[in-house]
């Protein structure tokens, strides 16, 4: 693709390459592959034939648009047609036909699947690439074990062992263990076909001497194997029974090694089987045995099964096709169980009559729905978005677990440089397992990771795809002492990568460059300037936290980037670009109109206030006017965080780092009222209710208006269907949708019946589910639907969705972060007055703990601020490529303060740099007046509100609902659930010697049932609250559960007069 | 260093503009020298005139629009380029002067195709554009624009309520402060042997009002809250005469402070604005037209007089009565006789 005169040029991969890759390669080749691999059936006298002609299917456009698809809560996904031949031989009748086999999900434009209107993606897996990997493993005595496992792409694994006494073993899917010798025959061999096979005839003519001596013939062999596998003891006499079930345990198809596990053992054990031969031949067996025997004779190499050359990623493609072989497999059993009913009772077949969609269509369902892999799409920002769609996860079914995960996969590994970032990942139990793609890197069509290199080695330097296997053995030159060298090239030595190490090198030795110095980092972790300055936990948690950011109402460009800010933006997907060169004709809120050349026009529709999976508001603006002339690819609208086509999640906000009253303790922030007068951190979050209407045994549920149970006043926004008014403002406790549900009144209270007798009056037989605003939930109606579900299980399930928008300023308990991985909790607000200010007058805006960047080690934010204040003053803004040293020593120091020199000198501010105290400044209090007693670093610094707000956690219970069994309150804010007092906190009561409190605690106040109603009528009494003179519930559970066991608990009361005994029962 | 420029008087306190620009329609910038105070005066005032300046001084803006044909903010409109909500917020933006402390109304009135700006917002007399260029809205078809605002003066921001709105209506929490940015310096230098300070104080704003018209505004802001330890010295000065009638010694002082505080006081009505007694239209309206500007001109009437000013009912006598009583704890007297 690279044209001859951009040779020397790159550009920076698609990020979003990845998934369209992968179903790319589903939809040209995994979907024929499948098609075609779909067998020949016939009945049981072959006189019925059935074909599919798989290669020439069809699939059908799509009947609804992608945001549709969102909006009606509806799978986008496309037909499968596919042509059949049925064949009877009898009357040698062909019919042909064409074929619906169901329909596939389709992946949208933005790289995701809509499955029932839900965004989806699915995370590429990396798995243990097929083939033969030898390691040394101990065994139970610590003895070194040398072993040789084999892989495979379908199925089971297969181990060979070679003990410390000679002996190999074989193990089939982590089953017991048996002779080598023992599989060898019962595969067919003859004792001369494995002598002659192997290199050292000699050692496993030993063992068998010393092994296997009875067992003569393949016939033994197979009893031999047989009895091993399913622990048959006695005598086994041979059966050909016995053969068929060996067969479908261990061979037939149950291990498959695929193209790229073919490939491998050739490589290594140096064979040439052809490559399309995907099962696994006796030849491989004799050749594994040889290498196994020569590793353990030191001649050979074991393997790193970290290695990325080991790995590969199994991508949208594998899975689709997995799932579709999968379906296919179920649909061939159902046509033949068809085609033998109907052939038993003599009627008529014709192909539509033999297939149904249902394999399709539910096989895709729940694996969309159901794996592990197939995710909701975080889409808290544009960021968020592309970086879940870069994902790299070793879990999921045929991964790791993350409980017997071992430090080792977790750790980096020499092989990811350019293919994984090193610091992108999760924290905490996921720790290195769920990883990131490099900018750079791709997946090939095997699913090796490659990354691009500048081959400087040869006469013309050019770009070249390593593969890990390959990059090893060339050295490498890095990002970060290139440029340096660039003027006398023949005498300097510079870092290089070579098989794993670091060397110190001349320069005419180096075969390739990195081409970018991000090229080893993922996207967020790119998106951080000065990332060279920052502890890798740091930046860890600033890409991390840059995907947590909250949309803002005003966003802002970074005055200080990384210049990927733009392509992040791009490739999201979440800016409109005009797809054709033309002239806009007419623009609106919704919708613009791009005229072509032809008198065509094109309309573009725009997202106005819809929710994302994150509840975070998605809005386009239209950047461009009427009549403009357009170049294709232009921008025409701005998405969510975007500002002309850039990322822009945050604001540059004015930081000071000084200690203010103690309110910035431990983290916290100090933030300026101007915050919340500007709006500038405002953010939008549409959140959704939605309530089902079910037939119930007593009737059709009815959605009214007149609720006779509730006051009018909370009943006031419902219109005359009973659904809420759109625009109206709702408050917790508010209706959305009136609702009545049909109530048994046979059972009708006394009370009731009597009214009914005297005033005639009809007591209520419905009660009300009504659907309400709940705690916490405020906001504006914006639209409400009746969605009907696709799933038929469910007869006649209508739902009705309100969505609620709520308009959230900065407040008290919100969290706010940098992209150093600098975060806190807003703590305080001042008004602006109070803030401390410059010596110009302007208040700061906010104020972080100078404490938390010394033990942090994120130096970045101090660069970024004070560049930031310099880009401020001059109205510039800065792209700075991370790695900036490798210019100069100290580079990124010295550029700041000539920043923030000319800054000071051009617009006559000379506070901005003062020698004495470079990059500080005095502050003065707002409140007094008085200098603050040391200079204070101060900066504009790029700051996001992240999504996790108080609104969404803060959280009280008095009384609320109890657990079943235990009759504790639950747990979690969603349940209305209590606050645990757990081990620590009764410990610290009873250091304290509150007896009373604790025992307030463990009985009154959580599972005591009795006391518990109790309490409600001494406090409406006003009588003293009673004392509890019985066990809790949990205890009695205890106790009865020790009764299950067959043990009492008792307690006796002995009077101290006669010594009379008086049993109590718990 | 920039003493020299300014010649000063020795003894009393003088002010002087040393720059005044237009920065931009809506950027106003100022700057002022007082001089001379004694060491430490002039940190009192310019800590305590910053502040004012930030937090008291008042402003006009829009604080309410109503929309034809709109359920709500959050959905847009045919023909035209913003939301509604982004249409909210251009106008939450737009600077107005204005001097009257009542809820105005205006409107916007329009037919399309056009940019929409401040100059195009219908205006009741009394309230002015700042900056006519103001963006609000693109409309790009033929359509009309037709919103009511509602212009209200205030200072400080205000959060939404949100509560009352109906159908189309929407409430825009709007910033009232003109004043963009306040800072004084303070330097010293010596005249006859005495240090003395100097006090320079630099004033942005919005262009609502000049950066002197601010100065004078927050002073006056900063004076009526001063106002109450005037009487507290009264008050406890009578009291003190109460409770020891037999001290004699104390008695000439007091009253001889008492007098200041009186001279002080009638100094400080004629700086207070009838504004601020917060009055209703029809009361504040009435005593504008009777030329009663400031309290001092107010309380040259009694009770009984503005009874009989036209339009001038009991309620509103009460009110005014009520709201003396209320801001500076003075009673307004009954009738010319009950003055002694």
């Amino acid at each position: 693709m690279i044209l001859e005169e951009n040779k020397g040029m790159f550009a920076l991969p698609g990020f979003d390459l990845i998934q369209y890759e992968g179903f790319k390669r589903f939809i040209n080749q995994g979907l024929m592959e499948e098609l075609l691999k779909f067998p020949k059936i016939q009945d049981a006298d072959q006189e019925v034939e059935f074909l599919l002609v798989g290669d020439q299917y069809k699939l059908r456009e799509p009947s609804i648009k992608e945001k549709d698809a969102v909006y009606k809560c509806v799978t986008y996904s496309s037909e499968l047609y596919v042509p059949a031949r049925l064949t009877q031989k009898r009357n040698r009748r062909i019919r042909e036909q064409i074929l619906f086999m169901g329909s596939i999900p389709l992946m949208t434009s933005q790289g995701t699947f809509i499955i029932n209107g839900v965004t989806r993606v699915l995370v590429n897996q990396i798995v243990r690439s097929p083939g033969i990997f030898y390691s040394r493993e101990p065994d139970h005595k610590r003895i070194p074990l040398y072993t040789g496992t084999i892989i495979s792409n379908w199925g089971g694994r297969f181990k060979l062992e070679i003990d410390g006494r000679m002996r190999i073993w074989a193990r089939i899917s982590k089953e017991r263990k048996f002779s080598i010798i023992t599989l060898l025959l019962a595969l067919g061999l003859t004792r001369k076909d494995i002598l002659n096979g192997v290199c050292y005839p000699n050692i496993l003519l030993d063992l068998w001497k010393r092994q296997d001596k009875d067992i003569k013939s393949s016939e033994d062999a197979i009893i031999e194997l047989y009895k091993n596998l399913y622990c048959v003891s006695g005598d086994v006499t041979f059966s050909e029974s016995i053969r068929k079930e060996l067969q479908r345990k261990l061979f037939k198809q149950r291990f498959e090694l695929g193209q790229i596990g073919r490939r491998n053992p050739n490589n290594k054990l140096n064979l040439n089987v052809p490559e399309n031969e995907s099962f696994l031949l006796p030849q491989d067996l004799l050749a594994a045995i040889d290498y196994l025997i020569g590793i353990k004779y030191g001649i050979g190499t074991l393997d790193d099964i970290d290695h990325l050359k080991n790995r590969r990623v199994r991508s949208v493609a594998n899975f689709l096709q997995g799932q579709l072989r999968l379906a296919l497999t179920h649909l061939e059993n159902s046509i033949r169980q068809t085609m033998h009913k109907a052939i038993k009772r003599k009627r008529s077949l014709t192909p539509k009559g033999l297939v149904i969609s249902t394999p399709l269509l539910t096989t895709f369902k729940e694996f969309f729905g159901s794996h592990p892999l197939s995710q909701f799409l975080d889409q808290t920002n544009p960021l968020a978005e592309m970086i879940h769609k870069r994902r790299l996860s070793t879990l999921g079914p045929g991964g790791l677990t993350r409980r017997t995960a071992s430090f080792q996969v977790r750790d980096i590994h020499p092989s990811y440089y350019g293919r994984i970032c090193p610091i992108e990942t999760s924290e905490g139990i996921n720790a290195g397992l769920i990883t990131s793609l490099a900018l750079h890197a791709r997946v090939n069509d095997y699913g090796y990771l490659h990354s691009s290199f500048y081959n400087i080695s040869d006469d013309e330097e050019h770009i070249v795809y390593l593969s890990p296997a390959e990059d090893e053995y060339y050295r490498i030159a890095t990002g970060n002492q290139l440029a340096s060298n660039w003027g006398t090239q023949e005498k300097q030595v510079t870092l290089a990568r070579y098989r794993q190490e670091f060397l110190t090198i001349a320069w005419e030795q180096v075969h390739f460059r990195s081409l970018f110095p991000l090229q080893y980092f993922s996207i967020g972790a790119s998106l951080i300037p000065f990332l060279e300055h920052n502890d890798a936990n740091r930046a860890l948690m600033g890409s991390h936290m840059q995907r947590q950011a909250v949309p803002l109402l005003k966003p802002e460009k970074c005055i200080v980037g990384t210049g990927l800010e733009g392509q992040v933006a791009l490739d999201s997907g979440s800016v409109t670009r005009s797809t054709q060169e033309g002239q806009i004709v007419y623009v609106d809120g919704a919708k613009i109109t791009l005229s072509l050349n032809d008198n065509e026009t094109i309309d573009t529709e725009l997202i106005t206030y819809k929710r994302s999976n994150n509840k975070t508001c998605i809005k386009e603006r239209p950047i461009i006017s009427t009549g403009t002339y357009l170049k294709e690819g232009q921008l025409l609208a701005d998405g969510t965080a975007t500002v002309g086509g850039e990322l822009a999640p945050g604001r540059n906000i004015l930081v000071a780092y000084m200690p203010w009253e103690g309110y910035n303790f431990e983290d916290a922030i100090l933030i300026s009222e101007r915050l919340i007068s500007e709006d500038i951190f405002t953010s939008l979050h549409i959140e959704r209710y939605e309530i089902e209407v079910r037939i119930t045994n007593q009737g059709i549920e009815e959605i009214t208006k007149d609720i006779p149970h509730l006051d009018s006043y909370v009943l006031r926004h419902l219109d005359s269907n009973g659904l809420v008014v759109l625009g109206s403002w709702v408050e917790t406790g508010d209706v959305l949708v009136g609702k009545l549900t049909p109530q048994e009144d046979s059972l009708r209270a006394p009370e009731g019946k009597l009214l009914q007798a005297i005033f005639g009056i009809q007591v209520a037989d419905t009660k009300e589910s009504c659907l309400k605003v709940p705690i916490g939930g405020q906001g504006r109606v914006i639209d409400a639907r009746w969605v009907y579900k696709e799933n038929i299980l469910i007869n006649n399930a209508k739902t009705i969705h309100i969505y609620i928008l709520q308009k959230r300023k900065i407040r008290v308990g919100d969290k706010v972060a940098g992209r150093h991985g600098n975060k806190g909790i807003v703590s305080k607000i001042l008004p602006r007055q109070d803030m401390p200010h410059l010596q110009d007058g302007t208040p700061v805006d906010m104020i972080l703990s100078p404490l938390g960047v010394p033990s942090r080690m994120n130096v970045g934010q101090i660069f970024e601020c004070l560049l930031g204040l310099a880009g401020d003053f001059m109205q510039r803004h800065y792209r700075i490529t991370p790695f900036d040293e490798r210019f100069e020593r100290e580079a990124s120091r010295k550029l700041v303060f000539s920043e923030l020199c000319e800054a000071s000198e051009k617009t006559r501010n000379p506070w901005l740099f003062e020698p004495d105290y470079p990059g500080k400044s005095r502050l003065i209090d707002g409140r007094t007046g008085d200098t603050f007693e040391q200079p204070v670093t101060v900066g504009k610094a790029y700051m996001m509100k992240l999504i996790h707000q108080v609104d969404d956690k803060i959280h009280a219970r008095s009384s609320g609902p109890y657990a079943l069994i235990t009759q504790q309150p639950l747990r979690g804010r969603s349940r209305r659930g209590g606050q645990r007092v757990g081990e620590m906190e009764v410990w610290a009561l009873e250091s304290f010697g509150a007896a009373y409190i604790l025992q307030e605690m463990l009985t009154l106040k959580s599972d005591h049932i009795q006391a518990r109603y109790k309490v409600l009528g001494a406090i409406v009494t006003g009588k003293p609250i009673p004392k509890p003179n019985s066990v809790p519930e949990s205890f009695r559970l205890l106790v009865r559960e020790l009764r299950s066991l067959a043990l009492n608990l008792n307690y006796f009361l002995i009077s101290e007069k006669d010594l009379e005994r008086e049993m109590k029962n718990v | 260093m920039i003493q020299d420029e300014i010649p000063i008087p020795v003894q009393t306190l003088q002010w002087k503009c040393i720059e005044s620009k237009k920065e931009g329609k809506r950027l106003h910038y100022g700057r002022f020298a007082v001089s001379p105070f004694r060491k430490g005066q002039a940190s009192t005032v310019g800590v305590a005139m910053r502040r004012a300046l930030l937090g008291e001084v008042e402003g006009t803006s829009i604080t309410y629009a109503k929309f034809k044909n709109v359920v709500h903010e959050y959905s847009t409109l045919v023909g035209i380029k913003e939301s509604i909500h982004d249409i909210l917020i251009n106008l939450k933006e737009i600077v107005l002067q204005s001097d009257s402390y009542e809820t105005q109304k205006a409107s916007i009135s329009i037919l399309g195709p056009r940019d929409v700006t401040a100059g195009d917002i219908l205006l009741p007399t009394s309230v002015k554009i700042i900056d006519a260029s103001q963006h609000i809205a693109t409309i790009t078809t033929a359509i009309p624009l037709d919103v009511e605002l509602r212009i209200e003066r205030d200072c400080g921001y205000r959060t939404l309520n949100l509560k009352e709105s109906q159908s189309g209506e929407f409430f825009i929490d709007a910033l009232f402060t003109p004043i963009r940015n306040a800072n004084y310096s303070i330097h010293s230098f010596e005249s006859n042997n005495k240090v003395r300070e100097i006090l320079f104080l630099e004033v942005w704003t919005n262009g609502s009002l000049t950066p002197g018209a601010a100065l004078s505004e927050a002073s006056r802001d900063l004076i009526d809250l001063f106002i109450i330890f005037l009487n507290m010295e009264k008050e406890e000065s009578i009291k003190e005469i109460e409770n020891n009638e037999l001290n004699i010694k104390n008695f000439p002082s007091t009253s001889i402070s008492v007098d200041i505080d009186r001279m002080a006081k009638e100094v400080a009505f004629k700086q207070i604005f009838i504004d601020q007694l917060e009055l209703p239209a029809r009361a504040y309206n009435c005593l504008k037209k009777m030329q009663v500007h400031t309290v001092s001109d107010l309380l040259k009437y009694t009770q009984y007089d503005l009874k009989k000013v036209k339009n001038f009912g009991n309620k509103s006598v009460e009110q005014v009565v009520e709201a003396l009583q209320e801001r500076f704890a003075i009673q307004l007297p009954k009738d010319q006789f009950n003055i002694s």
